[in-house]
């Protein structure tokens, strides 16, 4: 498993870009962070009063033997812890809900962005990993995002309030103390490095155990039938181990800055103590060097405490590097700055000395030319791979050609909008998808403003009906998304019934009826020729019954189309479709 | 509880390492009392009674237990992540060889994302259980008895008073945990129908694209995301009524102390120093009562995501695979006996309704029939991925319940209708059975089933990486390649189930000879619509609402003049 072991080796720093963005998504919300801020500044003053009041119960009450202040302040100290009560209420919730509307916003945006994204991005990477990044990626941000910022804001605010006591006590004690900040600044910077590495390699190993989960889920009963149950554990094993041991190495380096800190800290209260007992240039009262120390205490917590967030910033960052990097491809099909509405398609469709690959090293159509009349309908014929299901893709602008020009009733259809283009014209897949849902809510997907008597009106044409009212629950029975119980004939009615219901004037079936029985067939092509009327239509088959009953039949193949006619015409020529048709007939007939 | 219990026997294999790590806990906890000792006997010796001579031996002392606490912190942090690592890894794998056990009823109705959620996002609160939770736990339960001996023996009345509170606390904390734990439920469901939806969206991209539904989908996505976001504040919102509370009533222990202290030295019953260092401890029994809450709801974070894990561990699969009576290779003869079918979600409907038939080793049965005649279930009864409702399904004579599922499906290769490719090379694709297949095998199968052609024409041929369920291949390129990975099985009975529906007619013929040259004694069963496909078969059966309407072989058929040749006079262009 290659894919798995994929490691993308991009090394990008935590740059100022990244912050930028996330700031942009706070924005909003500036007004709740910025109350939020007064609250906790509330709360970090209402904490500094218990022990100032329990100073004054030792310094005044008790030599004063005052028993009235006593009440007073038990008062007093009650109301602020009231107070202070509250203030952790208001955090609690409001801290939530900042972190939930910016994660609510992040998601949202990237899931809007991948609804732009082609059918490459999709068809290049496991989805696994994209839903990794959509659902999981970003619930890591939600701490950070949430209280590690508020907190962290409230930390420097409370270093530099500390500091600033410091500088006015004793300023040589105040750069003792501050003696080995450099070499803290120093270790966090290699932590940080190493961190980033290991959280990078993380993500990577996270992502592949995902996409292998998700894999092994989705083609569950390929596996069970080529009972491959135990190869596949013993990969799975070793993309988890993989995982495991990602994880394991990030940890450790990560949890290494806290004692490094702590240790830091203790070894310059050690050198506080030192050089105020001892002199050394330095001459200070018992009282204030014991009031010093514990402000070097209290100068050195918020110190870890940012030292943490800072971590998980670290860790935070790479998997939010990974969501911004999915929310900066660019869309590959993006409508023109002076894109219109598509007008009501009347059906002419023009491809204009088309070029087009898949990949820049692979020509699928060298000038592919050909005009089809309102009203017609196409049968698009040759061999596998010859690009069939390619011209289908242009023409709904699933990909851009790269020379020439496709016309639709004349209008270039990269001057219109995506979305009015596709709108008018109804594809039918070769791979037939089902929603879970109701099959009601599925062949609705083609038009979500029918009836459900349009919706009936549409299985009858294509003869999905026949099965769906046999069904205990009809078309309120629920499907699964695999399609469960279904069978890939019905999928295919289904999905049939789902495109007819979109009411295209271009209609593409691509090997619609591939699935489908003959008598079937039979039954919902009659359905079919009515609805055909005064509608565009291409068709992929193989069926021969199908490509006869086409107005004009296109033999594609050679990068062009090498023969164009009706039945007859082509018959009459003697070519490649009448090499086709002939081995067919006689093979059925088994000459 | 059953969660912990549940949990414990995943712990069991590491209890040496769990046991001192929680030993370590302890030491390091009561190492935290060391520090602000040490500073009183500076105060007391160093400054007050001017024994500079001690200043350096307790400065050093100071430094080498934050050192050595700091260390030992620093290893049992790192053996609690190492234990849930593999904790997490054991119960991965378990959900993983479930899911492989599983049959298809079960996937039939469970979404992926569902899945998905309960092995990546429910297993997080395990990890996060075990590498944090549980050690701060022992901590703070440390820390509180260790505060309490030793307050009590400062003033053990006042120690006493400070415990008025603890009623309340514990009032609160059974609140909270009540409610947290229908949230933190109802989380984990709204997770995982975002992971549906979102997981859904991906695969049927170009479906979405196709009907321009694009607005249609950003739409289903606000709403499971605005719930998503809902529900986390929901459980925000309990917290918001339990915490500050739980946190108020803990800080009154401070107002006790300095109310009910100050009155005791007051009233002469306690010194102004055991006040002082009283309120200064006040923190280590407060501590405990504050983090409380916050355990309260990791813990129903645990209960809420294992729920689900433990749900899908205990589901027992209808077809188990298990490991009986290993068998000679299978020959091939296949008998249903009057065999009927119906799901269990909808018994009434009967797919195969009282089907019979035999098929010798090395015969070819066409089956035909209308969509959703029941073709594609009758094949599947034979690899036993579902058990006929009635009647029995035979091989080599032997009930197929009696085989051993992993030696059945063997020798029996199902190429289905919707082919499933992976992500990975199509050569690892095509030796998807034998992994260490050589190369000359695979492109042996490849050119049967005339894949060989397309692939070499590819820039990287076989080594060539496919997509997601083969995307970039076109719909008949990607069923000869899971032909060919049938092939490679070589099985004693192969089933094409409409297997070259998306080939042309030209293309099949010559896959079929070439399948002749290489089948010895095979037994094969192939599913169509196209009689071209079935036309040489020994035994062509007519499946029509889960019956056998018609059987015999194209000639007899023919002169029926029946469902089979009207197939035949439609697909023929009705006649030259």
């Amino acid at each position: 498993m290659d894919q798995v072991n994929e490691n993308k080796k991009e090394k990008e720093s935590l740059n100022v870009d990244n912050y930028k963005r996330i700031g942009s998504y706070l924005k909003p919300y500036s007004k709740a962070v910025v109350a939020l801020l007064l609250v906790v500044l509330l709360a970090n003053i209402l904490m500094i009063m218990g022990p100032y009041l329990t100073s004054i119960v030792i310094d005044e009450v008790i030599p004063r033997g005052d028993s009235t202040l006593l009440v007073i302040i038990v008062v007093a100290y009650t109301a602020i812890t009231i107070l202070n009560g509250w203030t952790i209420r208001y955090r609690q919730y409001n801290i939530s809900l900042l972190g939930q509307n910016v994660l609510q916003d992040i998601r949202s945006d990237l899931f809007t962005h991948i609804q732009k994204l082609s059918f490459t991005f999709f068809d290049t990477r496991p989805h696994g990993k994209i839903l990794i990044r959509v659902v999981d990626y970003i619930n890591n941000l939600s701490n950070i995002l949430s209280s590690g910022l508020i907190n962290v804001i409230s930390d420097v605010l409370s270093i530099l309030v500390t500091l600033t006591i410091m500088l006015v006590i004793d300023v040589r004690l105040t750069l003792y103390s501050l003696i080995l900040l450099p070499i803290l600044f120093w270790v966090t910077m290699i932590i940080k490095n190493k961190q980033r590495v290991a959280y990078d390699r993380l993500s990577d190993k996270q992502a592949n155990l995902n996409a292998y989960i998700h894999e092994s889920i989705a083609g569950i009963k390929t596996t069970q039938s080529f009972t491959r149950e135990r190869f596949n554990h013993d990969v799975f094993s070793d993309v988890s181990r993989q995982q495991k041991d990602a994880w394991m190495d990030a940890v450790k380096i990560q949890l290494l800055l806290g004692p490094i800190v702590q240790n830091i800290a203790s070894i310059t209260v050690a050198l506080v103590y030192f050089v105020g007992i001892r002199g050394l240039g330095v001459d200070v009262s018992t009282g204030v060097l014991i009031a010093f120390v514990g402000y070097v205490n209290n100068f050195w917590n918020p110190i870890i405490n940012i030292g943490n967030f800072y971590n998980s910033l670290v860790s935070g960052t790479v998997y939010l590097a990974r969501v911004f990097e999915m929310l900066d491809i660019p869309p590959a099909i993006e409508d023109a700055e002076d894109a219109f509405e598509m007008p009501p398609v009347k059906g002419e469709v023009i491809f204009q000395n088309v070029e087009f690959g898949y990949e820049a090293d692979q020509t699928i159509f060298e000038n592919l030319s050909f005009h089809v009349k309102p009203g017609e309908t196409i049968a698009l014929v040759g061999p596998t791979g010859a690009g069939k299901s390619t011209i289908i893709n242009l023409m709904s602008r699933f990909y851009d050609i790269r020379a020439g020009a496709i016309l639709v009733d004349g209008i270039d259809i990269r001057d219109v909008t995506v979305h009015s283009l596709r709108k008018q014209i109804g594809v039918m897949l070769q791979e037939t998808f089902i929603f879970s849902g109701s099959i009601l809510e599925n062949i609705r997907y083609g038009d979500l403003e029918a009836t459900e008597e349009e919706v009936i009106e549409a299985a009858k044409v294509v003869r999905a009906h026949d099965f769906i009212k046999d069904l205990s629950r009809g078309y309120h029975t629920r499907v699964q998304e695999r399609g469960s119980t279904l069978s890939a004939g019905q999928r295919q009615l289904i999905s049939f019934a789902r495109t007819l219901l979109a009411d295209p004037k271009v209609l593409i079936l691509d090997e619609a009826t591939s699935s489908i029985d003959t008598q079937t067939e039979i039954l919902l092509q009659e359905g079919l020729d009515r609805l055909l009327e005064g509608r565009t239509a291409f068709i992929v088959a193989h069926r021969l019954s199908t490509i006869r009953n086409s107005d004009r039949i296109f033999y594609i193949g050679d990068r062009r189309i090498l023969e164009a006619g009706t039945h007859e015409e082509l018959m009459a020529q003697r070519g490649y479709y009448y090499d086709l048709y002939k081995t067919q007939s006689d093979l059925l007939k088994g000459v | 509880m059953d969660t912990i219990r549940w949990l414990a026997r995943y712990i069991r294999p590491y209890s040496t390492s769990w046991t001192v790590g929680s030993l370590l806990t302890v030491v390091v906890a009561l190492l935290n009392m060391v520090q602000p000792y040490i500073s009183g006997l500076i105060v007391d010796f160093v400054i007050n009674e001017r024994r500079v001579d001690l200043l350096i031996p307790l400065l050093l002392t100071m430094i080498g237990s934050v050192l050595i606490r700091t260390f030992f912190r620093y290893r049992y942090q790192v053996r609690f992540e190492a234990i849930s690592q593999d904790v997490l890894f054991q119960i991965r794998g378990d959900l993983y060889r479930k899911l492989q056990e599983l049959d298809f009823s079960f996937f039939n109705h469970t979404r992926t994302g569902d899945i998905m959620a309960r092995m990546t996002g429910d297993t997080d609160a395990i990890r996060h259980s075990i590498a944090w939770v549980y050690f701060n736990i022992l901590d703070n339960i440390v820390l509180f008895i260790s505060s309490l001996i030793f307050m009590g023996t400062i003033e053990w009345r006042l120690t006493l008073s400070l415990l008025i509170v603890t009623p309340f606390i514990a009032l609160f904390t059974v609140l909270l945990s009540s409610r947290a734990n229908r949230a933190f439920y109802e989380i984990r469901e709204s997770f995982s129908r975002l992971n549906s939806m979102v997981e859904e969206n991906i695969r049927g991209n170009k479906v979405v694209k196709a009907f321009a539904n694009e607005a249609y989908e950003e739409e289903k996505f606000k709403k499971v995301n605005d719930d998503y976001k809902e529900s986390n504040m929901q459980s925000a919102s309990i917290s918001k009524r339990y915490l500050p509370l739980l946190e108020t009533f803990a800080s009154f222990m401070s107002v006790i102390a300095i109310g009910f202290g100050g009155w005791l030295v007051l009233a002469n019953e306690m010194s102004v120093g055991d006040l002082v260092t009283f309120t200064g401890l006040i923190w280590m029994i407060n501590l405990p009562m504050r983090n409380l809450g916050g355990h309260m709801n990791d813990l129903q974070r645990l209960f809420g995501g294992t729920t689900k894990i433990r749900e899908m561990l205990i589901i027992e699969p209808q077809i188990p695979i298990e490991q009986r009576k290993k068998a000679d290779r299978i020959h091939g003869e296949v008998e249903f006996q009057d065999v009927s079918f119906a799901f269990p979600d909808d018994p009434e409907q009967l797919v195969l309704d009282h089907v019979s038939f035999k098929a010798h080793p090395g015969e070819t049965i066409g089956i035909l029939g209308e969509t959703g005649s029941g073709k594609s279930t009758l094949v599947n009864l034979i690899s036993r991925f579902f058990d006929p409702t009635e009647g029995r399904v035979l091989i080599d004579g032997v009930d197929v319940r009696e085989w051993n599922v992993i030696d059945l499906r063997e020798d029996i290769t199902v190429v289905m209708q919707d082919a499933f490719l992976f992500s990975d090379t199509i050569q690892s694709n095509i030796s998807y059975s034998f992994p260490q297949t050589p190369i000359e095998a695979v492109e042996e199968v490849a050119e049967v089933a005339d894949a060989k052609e397309f692939i070499e024409k590819m820039p990287e041929k076989y080594a060539t990486y496919l997509g997601e369920q083969g995307s970039g291949l076109s719909g008949g390129q990607k069923q000869r390649i899971s032909l060919a990975r049938g092939l490679l099985k070589n099985p004693a009975i192969l089933i094409l189930d409409d297997t070259t529906s998306a080939v042309d007619m030209e293309t099949e013929v010559k896959i079929q000879r070439g399948m002749e040259d290489i089948s010895q004694e095979r037994t094969t069963f192939i599913i169509a619509n196209r009689l071209s496909s079935v036309k040489d078969a020994d035994q062509i059966l007519i499946l029509s609402q889960g019956e056998i309407i018609e059987r015999g072989t194209h000639e007899e058929l023919l002169a029926k003049e029946g469902a089979y040749y009207r197939i035949y006079e439609e697909q023929l262009g009705q006649g030259e």
